[in-house]
């Protein structure tokens, strides 16, 4: 007889792989840099994170770690993605073709020639 | 079976560290290469945690992956970005 | 004329090479990889796994063995380490400047700096239970200093503009190296034996205040690879105004 804690935590862990291998995916199919950082980002994040909650559910002795791992992705990741996307357009990386809108553009131009639209 | 799964799963980083090491070597972009060195170094950590070494583990994760790529990224700021042929046109 | 120019070069450095090898190999032959050494009677792991934790009053083995059995070459370790980074200090400070002004890029953005921000105290905390937690868990003064190196080289990335003080790093750094000696000094006086573990009982194995002058010296060495990497980092900057 398996815990009712054990099945929650597979559960949890099942979402979580999934979400990783579509954020994988994403990463490959995906045309531009912007786009993979969608997938890398907001997929993965919730995908590990779900994976360090469910091992916690499952085993709850390392409930309080899971729970410290996941809030230091939930921190650290969209920080990261963040800098690296801007990184990214402000070396000029182009976007894809088949984009439709360049917000960022628009508001560095508002806020004058280099400076920081925040 | 669980000894048979780590094992795939060393000789797999395994692969992937080498596969990671040649193409540091033979990249003419200088700082493509110390990202990539800063991979070789995270799977080393993650072989080191599968063999049971986490203070060397702990010691190449940090070292290896953060300290040494920015220290490397700091350097080609101040000399050149791209090996002789790299150039992008 | 080029293909031959380019043969003319390698083939001494193939030369080399396969000299190199072949004495590596005949170095190494002797040495039987992936046999157990573990096992024979008289290996000296045996001993270190029997006595450690009786010996130094540390329940991580490595720590035993990095501070207490071979503390010595630790000392020899950090000096090796001292002397690179002020290698590097010296080679950046005989650069000539090239006259022009390096390119400063963008500053980052509010979220970078204030997650940055965020990030810096949760690192720095965690460098530093790794190092005073080195005796019992995995992890020991040379990473958890590298750890709190790299919540230093957060806060260089989310404030490119920080005034920060190289004087405070290098004299915390000289403070800790002579902490370290000091303890070792400490054992030679009490008991004769550089950097032996003085203290009697080293309290109850598993507490955070146990194995005598263990934590102590890790503590030195964690705020001494601590600074000096940061001091690195600092020197590889160059000047931020």
């Amino acid at each position: 007889m398996i815990a009712i804690n054990e099945i929650i935590g597979m559960v949890l862990m099942a979402i979580g792989l999934l979400f990783q291998v579509l954020g994988a995916f994403g990463l490959i199919r995906l045309p531009d840099v912007y786009n993979r950082l969608q997938a890398a980002t907001k997929s993965i994040t919730l995908g590990a994170i779900s994976i360090a909650i469910g091992v916690g559910v499952a085993e709850p002795t390392l409930l309080p770690k899971a729970l410290i791992v996941a809030f230091f992705l939930l921190l650290t990741n969209p920080i990261i993605s963040h800098g690296i996307a801007r990184a990214a357009y402000r070396s000029g990386v182009p976007l894809w073709k088949g984009s439709v809108i360049d917000q960022y553009e628009k508001a560095l131009e508002r806020s004058g020639k280099g400076g920081d639209p925040q | 079976m669980n000894s048979l799964i780590f094992l795939a799963l060393a000789i797999l980083m395994f692969i992937t560290m080498v596969a990671l090491a040649v193409a540091t070597v033979i990249s003419k972009d200088l700082i493509k290469s110390a990202i990539l060195l800063a991979g070789v170094s995270l799977i080393a950590s993650f072989l080191f945690v599968l063999m049971r070494a986490p203070d060397v583990a702990m010691a190449e994760a940090s070292i290896g992956s953060a300290l040494t790529a920015m220290i490397m990224v700091y350097a080609i700021g101040r000399t050149r970005r791209f090996e002789e042929g790299g150039e992008e046109k | 004329m080029m293909e031959r120019s380019t043969i003319q070069r390698s083939l001494p450095a193939l030369a080399i090479s396969i000299l190199i090898a072949g004495t590596l190999f005949l170095a190494f032959v002797e040495i039987g990889f992936g046999e157990n050494k573990v096992d024979s009677e008289d290996a000296v792991a045996n001993r270190y796994i029997a006595n450690g934790t009786t010996e130094t009053g540390s329940s991580n083995l490595v720590t035993s063995v990095v501070v207490n059995y071979r503390g010595f070459d630790t000392l020899g370790e950090v000096t090796v380490l001292f002397l690179a980074a002020t290698g590097v200090g010296a080679m950046i400070n005989l650069l000539p400047e090239d006259g022009k002004k390096r390119s400063k890029g963008p500053k980052p953005s509010l979220i970078m700096t204030q997650g940055g921000m965020l990030a810096i105290p949760v690192i720095a905390l965690f460098g530093t239970y790794v190092f005073l937690h080195g005796h019992l868990s995995p992890g020991g003064g040379f990473q958890g200093g590298v750890i709190i190196a790299t919540a230093f080289l957060l806060y260089l990335i989310a404030k490119p503009d920080a005034k920060t003080s190289h004087r405070t790093l290098s004299l915390s750094e000289s403070l800790a190296g002579l902490s370290f000696i000091g303890i070792g000094l400490i054992g030679l006086a009490v008991s004769g034996i550089f950097l032996d573990n003085v203290i009697e009982g080293f309290g109850v194995l598993g507490e955070l205040v146990s194995g005598g002058l263990l934590p102590l010296i890790y503590i030195a060495i964690g705020i001494k690879v601590g600074s000096e990497m940061s001091g690195l980092v600092e020197k590889m900057r160059g000047d931020a105004s």
